[in-house]
């Protein structure tokens, strides 16, 4: 089996069993989403007292966790993006960040993915409340291997920490021999022209980007943060160093998020023009993804005419 | 000193025990300048009854494996917590005095990360009940025999997450989880039964498939007793013990008021004013 031929969300469920192969104290939490999340059949079949769906009630899942991180227990609980943040911040905040315990949160879902469930499921500002919470880390892999790696270095160290999980399958990235490194960005491709920076869903439409721009002699150095938190501002810098001009793409609102990021980190280290591309402050809707790419202004065609235009106007 | 009177248990030693925490946690809200004083005073008699006959604990090794847990979720009432954890051995009783000081270990929320002997970081009401329910699944997971007590308030019980974790706890079948309602029957803008009515709060707890037991929160008798029977029922339902007690208790200047939620001491006067005010007399400070 190649995992990248697989859904994501089955790639959790599968790396979730490893792990607790590995480590009977690591628990699967869900609250009444576990086939969306990819772990029922796969974790509640073949580790079934490792398993505890808590039903509709996010905040108590958030709780029973914090009790079980409490006692030595190391759980990951899932849920859609929206309800795995927003609607739990200050169960998060108390009961995990504050207290410092060892409590995994899975997003599943992502920002425009949640595509049939429309905009009240549509979770844009994940990256900037979570950004902003002490103590917690946070991640957005982009493909199956690295997915894999993240979750491993979640179940292996301490601390309170939210991965965005995309649940669809997607093309790979990188391959069984990626080596996930936290507080450090992956330069997919090299160049001098622009910097480009993604994560998670939108490094492969920043990808496909970059080498198209490549055939028109523009050289872009596309960077994928697999760590939105904490945010590796060496790598940043020194890329900004060679291009002078940053673009951002994100699964999220333009506010807060990766591109929040970019811009606070650039601000005081190394500050240049940076363009951000997302979601400009609005709320989603029910429809396709090619149609919110298009009226959001973050399609591969949006991405290309940002770095096209950045490169024109650099000092 | 009382955990040996304890053994030969009196109820003149205990009430003159009782009076002297309710003197020294005054104390301590009065010099950090404002504290959540009615809900701590509501809790003495409970408290002492929990950590000195209930409770299976080594305050030499506040993380032992096989101790009760306890989790304080209106994480406010911390203050007869830390004193009584404090008497119990658990840290110095002189750090009392530095509740609510700057830098100080004891904040006024209860702080599992700073202070030995406390389980549960607390403060946002409604998210304890949540995490002792998972404390009572991980021991029932690893077939051990400890229990856990959870102590709500009754404005607490407004939150909608307790009612997630009171669906949770008879699901999983948790007898090993013992909560306790302080039902003092006022929470911070006057009396339950005006600002969000919890009646009938027996029968909501019933209901939702708990054994319920009700005690008077001052008795030493009755606590003790009712705890025991909530132990022993291990019938797979976990239990909720409402204990009828009195906000500010003993401190006539606020007793059974809706302001002894959180008091503001603006001076050495008004300090003065609040200690002599105790019915259970004067004793030395430990700090």
């Amino acid at each position: 089996m190649k995992l990248h031929e697989q859904e994501l969300r089955f790639v959790y469920g599968y790396v979730l069993n490893e792990l607790i192969a590995e480590n009977r104290n690591i628990y699967c939490l869900e609250a009444d989403l576990s086939k969306a999340s990819g772990t029922n059949p796969m974790v509640l079949g073949q580790f079934p007292n490792n398993f505890i769906n808590v039903g509709v009630a996010e905040a108590n899942m958030i709780g029973v966790a914090a009790g079980l991180a409490s006692e030595g227990k190391i759980p990951f609980c899932a849920t859609f993006c929206c309800f795995a943040t927003r609607r739990v911040y200050d169960q998060i905040t108390l009961s995990v960040a504050y207290a410092d315990l060892n409590v995994k949160i899975i997003g599943t879902g992502p920002g425009i993915t949640q595509g049939p469930n429309g905009g009240t499921h549509m979770c844009f500002q994940d990256l900037a409340i979570m950004r902003a919470m002490p103590n917690m880390q946070i991640f957005s892999p982009c493909d199956a291997y690295e997915l894999r790696q993240v979750l491993r270095y979640m179940a292996a160290n301490k601390g309170g920490m939210y991965l965005q999980l995309l649940r669809q399958q997607l093309p790979a990235v990188f391959d069984e021999t990626y080596q996930f490194q936290p507080n450090h960005a992956v330069t997919l491709i090299k160049g001098n022209d622009v910097t480009l920076i993604s994560t998670g869903y939108t490094t492969h439409f920043a990808f496909k980007s970059a080498q198209e721009l490549q055939q028109e002699g523009i050289r872009v150095e596309l960077l994928h943060c697999p760590c939105v938190k904490p945010f590796p501002i060496e790598d940043i810098v020194s890329s900004v160093r060679k291009t002078g001009v940053v673009v951002t793409v994100e699964n999220q609102n333009i506010i807060g998020g990766l591109g929040g990021a970019v811009c606070e980190t650039l601000s005081e280290h190394y500050p240049v023009k940076v363009k951000r591309l997302g979601i400009p402050d609005r709320f989603g809707e029910i429809a396709t993804e090619e149609y919110l790419f298009e009226k959001h202004g973050f399609s591969t065609e949006h991405i290309k005419n940002a770095c096209r235009e950045s490169v024109k106007h650099k000092n | 000193m009382f955990q040996e009177i304890l053994r030969e248990f009196n109820n003149d030693e205990a009430d003159r025990f009782a009076a002297e925490l309710r003197y020294v946690i005054t104390d301590m809200i009065c010099r950090a300048g404002s504290g959540h004083l009615g809900g701590a005073l509501s809790l003495v008699e409970i408290m002492v009854t929990l950590y000195w006959r209930s409770m299976n604990i080594d305050p030499k090794n506040p993380k032992w494996e096989e101790r009760d847990r306890l989790v304080l979720s209106k994480g406010h009432a911390a203050p007869v917590l830390y004193a009584v954890l404090a008497y119990r051995g658990f840290f110095p009783k002189r750090l009392l005095g530095t509740l609510n000081a700057d830098g100080t270990t004891l904040p006024s929320h209860a702080d599992a990360r700073t202070v030995p002997g406390i389980d549960m970081t607390t403060g946002s009401l409604g998210q304890g009940l949540s995490a002792a329910s998972g404390m009572a699944l991980v021991a029932k997971k690893d077939g051990r025999k400890h229990h856990v007590f959870c102590i709500i308030g009754d404005g607490e019980s407004n939150e909608g997450q307790n009612w997630e974790a009171a669906l949770f706890a008879p699901h999983w079948k948790l007898d090993n989880l013992i909560a306790v309602t302080d039902y003092n029957k006022l929470q911070i803008d006057g009396f339950t039964a005006d600002i969000l009515d919890l009646e009938p709060l027996a029968d909501k707890w019933k209901a939702f498939g708990w054994n319920v037991l009700e005690m008077y929160g001052h008795c030493w008798e009755d606590i003790y007793e009712t705890i025991i029977r909530a132990k022993v029922l291990k019938n797979g339902k976990p239990a909720m013990i409402i204990a009828h007690t009195v906000k500010a208790k003993d401190c006539p200047l606020i007793e059974n008021q809706a302001g002894s939620h959180n008091i503001k001491i603006p001076d050495q006067k008004t300090h003065d004013q609040y200690l002599t005010s105790l019915t259970g007399g004067v004793f030395p400070l430990p700090y």
